[in-house]
Parts: structure tokens; C-alpha cells; sequence
């Protein structure tokens, strides 16, 4: 345990926080913009693709990721508009705030944030069918679900370095945030997204995350235990039948594990580039 | 309650206490409500309920065991429960739920047991996001969706986003030989052949794009063997999730194998099982280009009529296996050796020089040679072998299989089982015959062959007994040809039938026309040739014609034709000539002695006349009368006319007048001449 136990902890200012999410899109408004029209009923891969245009950056992570080994079209994403119809509107969107929060720029994240991050989504996208879920919609929640982890970093470096080392499972990890905090990283993330438009279905399960009965919460935590095993040698692992209420087994998880520690690197460099 | 495998493993390794103490957790009502459903006849019903499920659906735990599922979930129609409760993958459904209290929404998961006929139930209320009617139009859309591509028997992919697939029914899984979880996402692209996926990925791309397209790829099963498919992929567009497409799957194996077995059977022999023509000339013109290196071998079993005649044709069906068992053997690989029909085989060979082709004619040769038994008689196969290697004077593909064709004949001519290279000079000269076998094809249609008539005069008083019409082709370019060369060429080539009625016809106006001129001087008969070809049916038919177009008696013609011919097919000659005498038509044997006809055999032919061949006459000359003797007192015992051919001189008549010669015929008689100059002639006497 860490002085982190000690004395009363620095509840975040949540008002603060997120109003610093709006001044974040109010400095990369095409990406903000990308996120609106996304979430357009009447959106077109044409529409999407002429707002993308004005981001360079934004839209070659875009095209990068249409190429990626995920998608599996071998390269043949060649035009923007095709890229976009490649991976979807909500992958747009969800790279959209991925540049909204600066999680591009890694030097503002906590060490190993996307290898993690690529983890989880690429483990929540796999596993989604087994619980019902859409696999796209479970790879852009996992790539999202730690943007209250990146906020709460931004807002308390030091602070939050030293929680994330005194606490690494996922589960007591949630609970130290909750108590320094006031509210947790995922519970953060949900309300981070809520306010930028998506769906309550894709935000739901960040706030289900410790409901025993929910299945959207039991996909997270799993997603989370595959991401811990694949990215930290020091993982002690949590049996997957209780994460998953049963659902799945270990050899389940196992093949599982094996395909994301394959494909995780590959979709990482296609987010956030080398 | 049934369990999974790994649940039944992991509850084996814990105390009953610990299980008794997650069950009493589960069958109370602290947590979701759970149903725990079995198949009862054809019915699910449920047979375990926790105490939330009781409290939940109704008063008393009796209340629900035993219920049918279909009871709980009424906004499930009856087909549409199976989409709730699959088989070997769990589901989630959000819908009403029939309550104690009434109608409730909620989420239904249902996990089936390995067994296929249990499943656990956990049915969450209140699924009341802002966004549940959507979601449930979504979800009844979905439902719908499921329960028609889950039934149908046609491989269905839908995919999620670029090639990645959100949902696969079971017939793609039976098809692939691979459970839902390893096709869903990227993973179906696995099992599309490693050389086809591009194919693949290309229309899907232009599925997304709005086009719908197919595309056959093979797809590789979980055990490896390959199934030929033909994959359709039609544009999904979904508002505010983008562009997707749904697949469907032909397997068009067995109907390609089908395909490839009908093709196979047009293109090769029954018997033997080698290629036949039609594929040897799609072979040979795939492959023909200019300044190429192609060679040809054209072989011909020598004595397979033999064969067939004497051992059988199965004997023979027997050889013609053995054969081409031994041409595969022998050739090298890539040569394509193919039956071209009956006892012809005709192998192919791609950049070899004139000595490879010869070498390995050679060594088809020396394979064929060892003996084989059939009918339990010992047999030692030859074949004649043409071979031709690509020239610039060969245009196409056909040229080189003509020329071979015709080094084989040439191989065949010089004995059994011979080797004949066509080279520059002889195909120059096979060339050189082909053009004068059309000149001459061109001639008889014009007309342009000519007769000339040679008079037969008696040997006892000079009167003139008839002439015998002989043809003659002057060309264009070179002059004349003698009947020596163009008349077998007529016969190699098919013409001699064509010939033949030219002259019969020419023959039978001229007699009519010399009638019209000279009256009782004509020539009271004329004699026309005929070849052993036109011994066929037709020729009785043939002769009436003419002699009916001219209105000609039968006995002013004569039809002469040579021993030999007639020897080739005796019984069929005898027959012909019959028909030709009982019209009132002379028949006389040409060239007699030159043959070997049997004189047994001769006594029998109907014939009138014999015609002491030049060679006898010329011997005669020269102090060797003995053969022109035996042939004239042979006639004359026989009761049959003789007609000495070739009577060069005053004293060779009157020595053939001595010997009892009945006609006499020769240049110191009377050279051949043109109509015109016959009847001068005759006119003249």
C-alpha cells in the first residue's frame, strides 16, 4: 500500500473536468465536427469523408485503420470516403474523439495506455457475440473506455501514476479511483461520452461495468482481464467464469488472448500510428 | 441443470459445499431471475426456477415449472422460439415478458447446455434505455432476420464492417466445417482459399461501395478438404452505422466435378483414356506460334485390322489400351499423347529440334515392340510413326498435324514399324501434291480433263471393234501430267469417283456424238476404266445414268478393270460386275498376269474379255513368248475374248494374230487421239 491509503483523498472536481471536454473540442473543431455528423441519422460515407478531408491527421488514421489487419481489407482502402464505409460510423466517430481527447498524443497518457487500450477493444470485439453484443460496438467502447482514465491522468499526473501502480487489477483499481476521486475512470468515461452524443446503449455498459447481472458489464470485465493478461507479465489472473457469470470458460478466453496479443500492435499503430 | 463442459470441469474441482452454496446464491431470489428450460416432447418447458424467477412470473414455484417457454416470451411467434433458444451459442433478446403482474419489458439471455436440449434462462426487466423502441424494432428486425437466414439451407453471411461479419447461420457453418466463433469478424476470411481472397476482397469492397458482385473462391474446411463456391455479396446500408453487405454461398462443388466429368468425357476417349482430337486441336492451337519449337508424332499401329479381324475387336480394344499405356510411359513429361482416332494416336511435344523428335519416335518404336498376349496369342505391336517439327512454312496448327499425317504414310510405305521425318523436301513435295490435288479437284469440276480414244481393232480382219477412252490432264502450268500420276493421286485423294463418272459420262456422249457423224463406221463400242474404289455400291446406278442421259445401249459400252483391283475385294467385285453384265454391259480384266488372281477363282468372275498386259507383249518381242501364250489358250479355254495391249509393231501383231489373240491394240495400229480425230479415223477405214 502506498501514502495513497493515507489521509483523505482529493475528490475530482467533476464540473471542471468536464468543461475541460468541451474547450478540448473546441481546439480540434473538425474532430468535433466528424463526432456531430457522425451521429447524424441521415450520414454519408460522402458527407463524413469531406468533413474527415480538413484533418490530415485525423483522416489518415482513418485510412490507416480501413487498411488494418482488423478490417481485413488488404490494403484496398485507397480513397477516404471508401475508408470510412470500410470502418464503419462509428469507428469514425470514435476516432473522431480519440483525437477530441489528445489520446493521440501519447506523452499525455499513462505508460502502456494503448497497448492496453488495443487490448480491450480488440478482446471486447471478439468476445461481443458471446454475449450478444455487436463486435463493431464493443471495439470502439473498448478504445473509448479509458478515456476517464486519460482525463483523470491529465488532470493528476502524479497522482493517478502512483494509484494505477499501488492498485493493477482492474477491479480494486476501480475502487481506489472511486475512493481518491469520487468516481471512477469507466463511470468517468461514460459521462465523457454521454456528453459528446453517443448512444446511452454503447455508454451503458461502462456504468454496468460492477453490475453482476448486467452482460454488458460481464463483456467489459472480461474484455479487461484478457487486456490485463496479454499487457501485464505481473497479472494475476481473475477466473473468467465469475467475470463472465458464467458465460465463458478459460479455454474460451484462452484462444481468445492469443488472437488480440497477435493483432493488438497492428491496430494500435492504425489508432495512434508507431 | 446441464452444464457447460468447462463448468462441468471447473464445478469438479470445487467442494460440494462450495457448490451447494452457489446454488443456494443462484435459487434465491438476491440475484437476476433464472429459469433453467428443457426440451419435453417437442416442447421447451421450464423445469427450475430460482426464487427471483418465481416472484417474478408468478405466486408459487409450481406456477412456472412446467410452463412452456413459448407462454413467457408471447411476442415470440411459435417458429420464431428457436431464435431464443439456439443451439451452441447463447442469445440475448430484449422483449416482453409475461409477469405476474402483466406484460414487462426485459432482457432475455438464454446459454444452451452441450446437450442442445436445456438452456439457462436469465431474464433481466425494465430494459427501459431512452433508445428501447429503436432498439426493439432493431431487435424484432434482427429476430426476423435470424429466424429466416437461420432456417434457410443457403449459406447467409452479414457482415459488420468492411470484411468483418457480425452474424453467420448454420449452413455457412456446416459448410465451412467450423463453429460461428471462428467465423464471426475476420475469421471466415480463414477459410477462403489463400489464392482467392483477393478475388474476394474485391468484391466486397465494391459491395460496400453500393455494386453488388460475385466471385468463386474456393473455401478450405476445419479438415482441410476444399468445397468450389460461388460467393454473392449485395450493398446493406445501415442510417448512422454506415455501409455492410450480406453474403450468400453457392457450393458448387459437385456441380463443377459434374461439369469437369462432361468436359472430361468430350475431351478424351472412353477407351483408352487419353485425350482425343478435340482436344489435341485446342491443345495444339493454344500452344501454335510463329517461330515456335512444337513437334508432332503421328503413329499408325501396323496389322490392327489383323487384329480385330482375327482376334476380335476386343482383342483389339485391348491392344489399343496397351498402346497408350506405353506411349505415357515412354514420353517425356509434358508431351501430350492423344488418340486421334481408331488405331492413330498423335503425341505433342513443346521445344524439341527435329533429332528429340526423332529420338523419341524412335524410342516410341523400340516401347511398342515388346510383345503382348492377347487372346492368349503372342502379338509384338509396330507402328508407323510420321514425325513433323515446326517450320515458318507451317501456318497453323493443322499444317503440322497434315504433315505428320503424311510422314506416317510415308513411314508406312517404306515397311512396319518405321520412322519417317517429313523434312524440308519432302514436305515441299507433299506440299507440291496437295496444290496439284486441287488443281486437279479443279479440273474435273471444269471439265478440263479430256479423253482420248485408242482403237481395238480385230486380230483376224483389222475391223475396228471398239476404242478404249483414256484420260488426259494438260495443267495450266506445267504441261501434261500422265495418267500414271494424276489417277492414283485421284485415288489417294478421294477424286477418283468424280473422275471416273467424268469419263464415263465424256465416254458415253462421244460414242452418241461419233453415231450422229459417222453411222454405221462409229466405234461399236467404247471402254471405260474403272478404278477398285468405284467398286462400291454406286456403280451400277452411275453407269444406267449415263447410259439413260445419252440414250445409250449397254452393249456399246465395255467396263475394263485391272486384276488387281479386283482381287482386293473379290466377292464384292463379282457382285458389281454381275449387276454391270446383266444391264447388257461388257466387262474385261485389264492388265491380266500382273496380279495374282486365282484362276479357280476367275473361272467364276463374269467377265467377257482379257486384256494380255504390255509387259507379256513387250516379252514377246524380245523371244519370250511363253506368258502371252499361257495367257491367250487360258482365255480361250475359259471361253472369254483377249485384247493384246502395247502392239508396237507390224510383226508383234501378226506373231499375237498366231498365238490366237482375239483383239489387237497398240501405237502400229493406231496411237490414242481426241474425239474429232477418232472419227477421222474411223471415218477414214
Amino acid at each position: 500500500m502506498t501514502a495513497l491509503s493515507l489521509g483523505a483523498p482529493p475528490a475530482v472536481d467533476l464540473d471542471r473536468l468536464l468543461a475541460g471536454i468541451d474547450t478540448l473540442a473546441a481546439q480540434r473543431p473538425v474532430a468535433a465536427q466528424v463526432v456531430a455528423v457522425a451521429n447524424a441519422e441521415d450520414a454519408s460515407a460522402r458527407t463524413l469523408a469531406g468533413v474527415l478531408a480538413a484533418d490530415v491527421a485525423l483522416a489518415g488514421r482513418v485510412m490507416k485503420l480501413a487498411n488494418s489487419a482488423y478490417f481485413g481489407m488488404s490494403g484496398r482502402a485507397t480513397t477516404l470516403q471508401f475508408a470510412v464505409t470500410v470502418i464503419g460510423f462509428t469507428a469514425v466517430r470514435t476516432m473522431a474523439t480519440v483525437a477530441l481527447t489528445c489520446l493521440d498524443d501519447e506523452s499525455q497518457l499513462p505508460e502502456g495506455f494503448w497497448e492496453s487500450t488495443t487490448a480491450v477493444a480488440l478482446a471486447a470485439s471478439t468476445l461481443a457475440p458471446r454475449f450478444g453484443a455487436r463486435s463493431q460496438d464493443a471495439l470502439c467502447l473498448g478504445l473509448l473506455a479509458q478515456v476517464g482514465v486519460a482525463l483523470l491522468h491529465a488532470d493528476d499526473q502524479g497522482g493517478y501514476r502512483e494509484l494505477a501502480a499501488a492498485h493493477r487489477p482492474f477491479r480494486t483499481r476501480r475502487a481506489a479511483e472511486v475512493r481518491r476521486y469520487g468516481i471512477s475512470a469507466l463511470r468517468l468515461s461514460a459521462v465523457a461520452l454521454g456528453q459528446w452524443g453517443f448512444p446511452p446503449a454503447m455508454v451503458a455498459p461502462l456504468a454496468a461495468v460492477d453490475d453482476p447481472t448486467s452482460a454488458d458489464g460481464a463483456l467489459l470485465r472480461v474484455a479487461f482481464e484478457v487486456g490485463a493478461r496479454v499487457t501485464d507479465p505481473a497479472h494475476t489472473p481473475e477466473p473468467v467464469a465469475r467475470l463472465s457469470r458464467g458465460l465463458l470458460g478459460e479455454e474460451a478466453v484462452a484462444a481468445v488472448v492469443d488472437q488480440v496479443r497477435e493483432a493488438a500492435d497492428d491496430l494500435r499503430r492504425a489508432v495512434v500510428g508507431d | 441443470m446441464p452444464a457447460s463442459p468447462t463448468a462441468t470441469a471447473h464445478a469438479a474441482s470445487v467442494s460440494p459445499e462450495v457448490l451447494a452454496a452457489v446454488f443456494s446464491v443462484a435459487a434465491g431470489d438476491e440475484g437476476p431471475a433464472l429459469l433453467v428450460a428443457e426440451t419435453i416432447g417437442d416442447t421447451p418447458r421450464v423445469t427450475w426456477a430460482n426464487e427471483g424467477a418465481v416472484r417474478l412470473f408468478g405466486s408459487a414455484g409450481g406456477d412456472v415449472r412446467g410452463l412452456p417457454v413459448a407462454a413467457l416470451v408471447p411476442s415470440l411467434a411459435a417458429g420464431e422460439l428457436a431464435v431464443l433458444l439456439r443451439r451452441g451459442r447463447p442469445s440475448r433478446l430484449a422483449l416482453p415478458v409475461r409477469t405476474a403482474g402483466g406484460l414487462v419489458d426485459a432482457v432475455v439471455r438464454s446459454t444452451p447446455a452441450p446437450s442442445g436440449t436445456a438452456w439457462t434462462l436469465t431474464v433481466v426487466p425494465g430494459a427501459g434505455a431512452p433508445d428501447r423502441v429503436s432498439r426493439a424494432t432493431a431487435d424484432a428486425a434482427e429476430r426476423r432476420f435470424a429466424t429466416l437466414t437461420e432456417r434457410s439451407p443457403i449459406p447467409t453471411l452479414l457482415s459488420e464492417q468492411g470484411m468483418r461479419l457480425a452474424h453467420v447461420n448454420d449452413a455457412f457453418c456446416r459448410l465451412a466445417g467450423r463453429p460461428a466463433a471462428d467465423l464471426l469478424g475476420t475469421g471466415w476470411t480463414r477459410t477462403v482459399h489463400v489464392d482467392d481472397l483477393g478475388a474476394v476482397v474485391e468484391v466486397v469492397a465494391a459491395a460496400l461501395e453500393g455494386e453488388d458482385g460475385e466471385v468463386r473462391a474456393r473455401l478450405v474446411r476445419a479438415d482441410g478438404t476444399e468445397r468450389a463456391t460461388v460467393l454473392r455479396f449485395g450493398h446493406v446500408f445501415t442510417p448512422g452505422v454506415g455501409s455492410g453487405f450480406l453474403g450468400t454461398v453457392e457450393d458448387v462443388t459437385e456441380r463443377l466435378a459434374f461439369e469437369a466429368r462432361l468436359a472430361f468425357q468430350a475431351s478424351h476417349d472412353p477407351l483408352t483414356g487419353l485425350p482425343n482430337r478435340t482436344l489435341l486441336d485446342s491443345h495444339l492451337t493454344t500452344r501454335f506460334s510463329a517461330g515456335g519449337r512444337l513437334a508432332c508424332l503421328f503413329l499408325d499401329l501396323d496389322d490392327f485390322k489383323v487384329v480385330n479381324d482375327s482376334l476380335g475387336h476386343e482383342a483389339g480394344d485391348e491392344l489399343l489400351v496397351e498402346v497408350a499405356g506405353r506411349l505415357r510411359a515412354t514420353v517425356r513429361p509434358g508431351d501430350l499423347v492423344t488418340r486421334f482416332g481408331g488405331d492413330e494416336f498423335v503425341v505433342v511435344c513443346e521445344d524439341v529440334d527435329e533429332a528429340d523428335a526423332a529420338a523419341l519416335a524412335e524410342r516410341i518404336v523400340a516401347a511398342l515392340a515388346v510383345p503382348v498376349h492377347l487372346a492368349g496369342v503372342r502379338f509384338r505391336p509396330h507402328a508407323s510413326v510420321g514425325v513433323t517439327v515446326q517450320a515458318p512454312e507451317h501456318a497453323d496448327a493443322a499444317d503440322l498435324v497434315r504433315d505428320c499425317d503424311i510422314a506416317m504414310y510415308q513411314a508406312k510405305a517404306c515397311g512396319k514399324g518405321r520412322v519417317r521425318v517429313l523434312d524440308r523436301s519432302g514436305r515441299a513435295e507433299a506440299r507440291d501434291k496437295l496444290r496439284l490435288v486441287a488443281d486437279l479437284r479443279d479440273a474435273i469440276e471444269r471439265r478440263a480433263i479430256t479423253l482420248h480414244y485408242q482403237p481395238i481393232v480385230s486380230a483376224a480382219d483389222g475391223s475396228l471393234e471398239a476404242v478404249e477412252a483414256l484420260a488426259r490432264w494438260t495443267h495450266p502450268q506445267r504441261g501434261r501430267i500422265s495418267p500414271e500420276v494424276f489417277v492414283p493421286l485421284a485415288e489417294e485423294s478421294g477424286l477418283i469417283g468424280p473422275l471416273g463418272l467424268l469419263v464415263l459420262d465424256e465416254a458415253c456422249r462421244q460414242v452418241v456424238e461419233w453415231d450422229r457423224v459417222l453411222g454405221a463406221a462409229a466405234p461399236p463400242r467404247v471402254n471405260v476404266n474403272v478404278s477398285a474404289l468405284q467398286l462400291g455400291g454406286g456403280l451400277r446406278a452411275e453407269v444406267v445414268a449415263a447410259l439413260q442421259r445419252h440414250g445409250l445401249a449397254p452393249a456399246r459400252l465395255s467396263v475394263e478393270i485391272t486384276e488387281s483391283a479386283l482381287m482386293t475385294d473379290p466377292a464384292a467385285a463379282r457382285s458389281v460386275l454381275q449387276e454391270l453384265r446383266d444391264l447388257g454391259v461388257a466387262v474385261a480384266i485389264d492388265d491380266f498376269g500382273t496380279g495374282y488372281s486365282s484362276l479357280a477363282y476367275l473361272r467364276h468372275l463374269p467377265v467377257d474379255c482379257l486384256k494380255v498386259d504390255r509387259s507379256f507383249v513387250a516379252e514377246l518381242a524380245e523371244g519370250h513368248p511363253q506368258i502371252a501364250t499361257a495367257v491367250i489358250a487360258l482365255a480361250r479355254s475359259l471361253g472369254l475374248s483377249t485384247v493384246a495391249e502395247g502392239v508396237a509393231t507390224p510383226a508383234l501383231a501378226a506373231a499375237l494374230t498366231e498365238l490366237g489373240a482375239t483383239y489387237l491394240q497398240g501405237f502400229s495400229l493406231a496411237v490414242p487421239m481426241d474425239g474429232a480425230a477418232t472419227a477421222a479415223w474411223a471415218g477414214a477405214r
